[in-house]
């Protein structure tokens, strides 16, 4: 035996890192420190052909430097490489593969770079591995996706290495995590590097090099909705929701999905939310971005907890004035971070809502079109009813117990399940019917050669549909039948809802299953913008004491 | 139709036309003039085979505000950028007109009335200029408006609104530096060259309008209010618009002229030493010359509260 055990290396992977270590040796100065000019040759000398290799490619923060650097490396000696990353939204993320660098993607997210993932797919430039979950992706870091080099991002530096990642962790923890600790290589750009750090992130021996990017790196405000641009119709929406989901079932640990819906939903949890007694019974806990428009609930009491994804532009000074709420550092910085905020959303949440650009007959959703591979980031995640949830809360389990055939499945056990919603106009962007008799993403799946359509959320584990017409309870429907009638119920003037018969809709009516606004007791005359407890950015800075800084996009005074 | 009494807690800026001209005079008093149902449209855009509307995105009409007979101007920014063309600057015109007739007739046969007895004319700006699609002719529109103001000097005070989406720009943007007192909110906007123009014609190094900050920094309604291109700013309701029109309403005629920022020796002469003090400043930022102004904390002033911005605020003197 001790033969053996003598004669087998175990330290390949050490070994290799070491090796590649020291023909980089050159470039790292003290202090881990690259010069940002050196940044093409040091991913030469660490990165092989055939590497898999992430560049921090998040929903928001973009290690933007490092991955412009990637693309000018000489291709004859790094090709081949699969990328491993959650999003892809800058065009050099694509470039990699146009220039032949890289080869394979495993992802969550496409963003504006979706219909270049379809193209590059369709003209073999791109090899699919498949488009996860961010929780999928982030759980195959730690199993058989694990990145040999990653190419991550950071706010500041210090003279050791120490990253303070801050206001934006987002992923970063988890990639250095999962590359760092199987031996693997981790370089970070950072916008400055500081003499001392608000508070240490990323420790630095967990970090092989870090480079002074010559500009800071890109982040878009991409969950600022602005109230302004509000509709009476989605306050019409809102406010069934108010009455006919969360006060129904009293729901306190809540997702929102970004868009207007949900927005106005924010925006009205003041004034109508107010109104209808739900203060205290309804979104004390939240999984979200820092939104603007959760500021007027915020100020006025509604919620004891929000834990963030990632952070949003503008929000910096008023999350560091309301720790009570948020997620901070010692610092008094927001700590978000995306793995802990989606395992919050998989396992803890009592709903997610959200809309989508469509839903079939039968109830499968998804924002996937003919000719975009965009993926769902985080949605299905907390899209779906999680089965390995063992704690009860009083709205998992009464959407649960609803379920008329339970029992045929579980015999006498009581069961909860996760309310998840879909708020949607029955006709959506560009007029578009939202209710449909087939996907798109079918014909995405035939075009791109993937082996499933790409959906968000699937028809059984969706639980209510509300739209202008009403609120369809999907859980309280006993088969595919009664879903389907369900659907068209509230399917508006779209084919769907024009095939609704109207004894049909009269007999789910009285069960229960369909409430219009008049059944709920909702005045459609009283869905206007007045309601809202912010109409424009501006009441959102006056609500927040002035401590909320939209960006110059948003600034209309 | 909204309540009146709704509207006056609306907010400005996502009011339309109509509903500023109903909540900008008082209760029940607004009589719509040359209304859609008269259907005076635009010919020019009927050749051109475009849509019209039958009040050609120009509301107007007559109202009182205490015991002052108001003449209404609206324009509504979502038809066509409130643009002006032929018809809707005819009604305009016609308004004045009639206020200047209407205060002749008055004038005649009560030599006695009282400043808040005389008619007002009030404008509610929401416009880009010239309609294009109608180039002559909405210049020419453009060009008898400024007449009817010149012929209203003295006689009708003509009060400018300025707090809707588009802002006033191009020749509309003239015609209100023309009027008699501008009143604008914060998120009123005042200029000539609209900021999407000035980009698209000296770069977007020189005028960048996708940033709002920059484009509200320099054209909205706290600036103008520092530099006295704008005589009062007030808060986005309808209500308080309207509060301001009744104070400005019993204001005599001298009073009107004080307020002007143009039409004399001694006007053009403080205008140009304004253009002088820019010659010499060569401002950077709009934030320059309200620190010129004597405002020690410049930045400060964009997001502050309205209240606070009007007790502390310096404003430019040359």
């Amino acid at each position: 035996m001790s033969d053996r055990t003598s004669e087998k290396a175990w330290n390949h992977r050490s070994a290799d890192t070491a090796e590649r270590m020291a023909s980089a040796a050159r470039f790292i100065g003290p202090g881990k420190v690259v010069k940002a000019d050196d940044t093409v040759a040091l991913l030469e000398a660490v990165i092989r052909a055939g590497d898999r290799v992430n560049i921090e490619g998040n929903n928001q923060k973009q290690a933007d430097f490092l991955a412009e650097s990637l693309n000018k490396v000489d291709k004859s000696k790094i090709h081949d490489l699969h990328m491993v990353q959650s999003a892809v939204p800058l065009p050099v993320h694509l470039d990699l593969f146009e220039n032949g660098i890289a080869k394979k993607l495993d992802f969550a997210f496409g963003g504006p770079q979706a219909g270049r993932v379809a193209q590059f797919i369709r003209e073999g430039k791109l090899q699919l591995g498949a488009i996860h979950t961010y929780l999928e992706l982030f759980g195959r870091y730690f199993l058989d996706l694990t990145p040999k080099v990653s190419l991550i991002c950071a706010y500041k530096a210090d003279r050791q290495g120490n990253l303070y990642t801050g206001f934006n962790t987002e992923d970063t923890p988890t990639i250095v995590e999962a590359t760092k600790f199987r031996q693997g290589i981790v370089i970070a750009q950072v916008n400055e590097i500081v003499d001392t750090l608000p508070r240490v992130d990323i420790p630095a021996d967990w970090i092989d090099a870090v480079i002074e990017s010559p500009k800071p790196f890109f982040l878009e405000p991409l969950f600022t909705r602005d109230p302004a641009l509000v509709t009476d119709s989605q306050i019409l929406l809102g406010m069934l929701c108010l009455k006919g989901i969360y006060g129904e079932y009293g729901v306190q640990r809540i997702n929102h999905g970004i868009g207007f819906l949900t927005s106005a939903i924010e925006l009205l949890l003041p004034t109508y939310g107010e109104e209808l007694g739900l203060k205290g019974k309804t979104c004390s806990h939240m999984i979200l971005n820092p939104h603007p428009t959760m500021i007027p609930a915020i100020e006025s009491g509604w919620v004891d907890t929000i834990h963030c994804f990632g952070g949003e532009l503008g929000m910096e000074e008023y999350v560091r004035a309301r720790p009570d709420v948020f997620f901070t550092g010692p610092d008094g910085s927001l700590r978000s971070n995306r793995a802990f905020a989606q395992t919050a959303g998989h396992y803890a949440l009592d709903m997610f809502i959200g809309g989508t650009l469509q839903i079939d007959k039968f109830g499968n959703s998804s924002t996937a079109t003919a000719s975009r591979v965009a993926g769902f980031g985080g949605a299905p995640n907390m899209g779906c009813d999680a089965k390995g949830r063992r704690h009860s809360t009083d709205s998992w389990l009464k959407c649960g117990q609803e379920q008329p055939t339970l029992n045929r499945v579980l015999g006498d056990m009581p069961r909860g399940k996760r309310l998840v919603v879909q708020g949607v106009e029955t006709f959506g962007e560009g007029r578009a019917p939202v209710f449909v008799d087939k996907l798109d993403a079918w014909e995405l799946a035939e075009n791109a050669g993937l082996d499933l359509p790409p959906v968000m959320i699937y028809g059984d584990d969706l639980t209510h549909v509300v739209t202008e017409e009403g609120i369809a309870y999907l859980n309280r429907c006993a088969d595919i039948e009664a879903r389907m009638a369900a659907i068209r119920a509230v399917a508006g003037y779209t084919e769907i809802g024009l095939a609704a018969k109207p004894e049909e809709t009269r007999a789910l009516r009285d069960a229960g299953i369909v409430k219009t606004p008049e059944d709920l007791g909702v005045d459609r005359d009283r869905a206007r913008r007045d309601l809202l407890a912010a109409k424009s950015v501006r009441d959102l800075v006056t609500w927040s004491g002035g401590l909320y800084n939209p960006p110059a996009r948003f600034r209309n005074w | 139709m909204p309540k009146w009494n709704d509207l006056q807690g609306r907010s400005f800026l996502e009011s339309n036309a109509r509903d500023r001209a109903v909540g900008l005079v008082d209760e029940g008093t607004f009589t719509e003039l040359a209304g859609p149902f008269d259907r005076f449209y635009s010919p020019h855009l009927e050749t051109l085979g475009e849509a019209v509307e039958f009040d050609d995105g120009i509301v107007t009409g007559v109202g009182r505000v205490g015991v002052t007979p108001v003449f209404v101007i609206s324009q509504e920014g979502k038809f066509i950028g409130g643009s002006v063309g032929e018809v809707g600057g005819a009604k305009m015109v016609n308004a004045i007109r009639l206020a200047i007739e209407f205060h002749d007739t008055l004038a005649a046969a009560h030599p006695d009335l009282t400043d808040a007895e005389k008619p007002i004319v009030v404008i509610s700006f929401e416009t880009g200029g010239v309609r294009l699609h109608e180039s002559n002719a909405g210049l020419l529109a453009h060009a008898e408006v400024m007449d009817q103001l010149q012929k209203a000097r003295g006689k009708v005070p003509v009060i400018a609104v300025i707090g809707s989406k588009v802002g006033c720009f191009g020749g509309m943007g003239f015609v209100a530096a023309a009027t008699d007192c501008i009143v604008m909110s914060e998120f009123g906007r005042l200029g000539l060259t609209g900021p999407e123009v000035i980009e698209q014609e000296m770069g977007k190094e020189e005028f960048d309008s996708g940033d709002r900050a920059l484009v509200f920094r320099t054209t909205g309604g706290k600036h103008k209010y520092i530099v006295g291109d704008c005589n009062y700013l007030v808060a986005d309701t309808l209500g308080a618009f309207h509060d301001q029109i009744a104070e400005l309403a019993t204001k005599s005629l001298a009073d009107f002229e004080a307020m002007r920022r143009i039409g004399s020796p001694e006007k053009v002469a403080q205008q140009l030493r304004g253009v002088a003090l820019a010659a010499e400043m060569q401002p950077k930022d709009a934030r320059d010359v309200w620190a010129h102004a004597g405002n020690a904390d410049p930045v400060a002033l964009t997001d502050m509260p309205l209240p606070d911005f009007l007790a502390q605020v310096k404003r430019l003197s040359v």
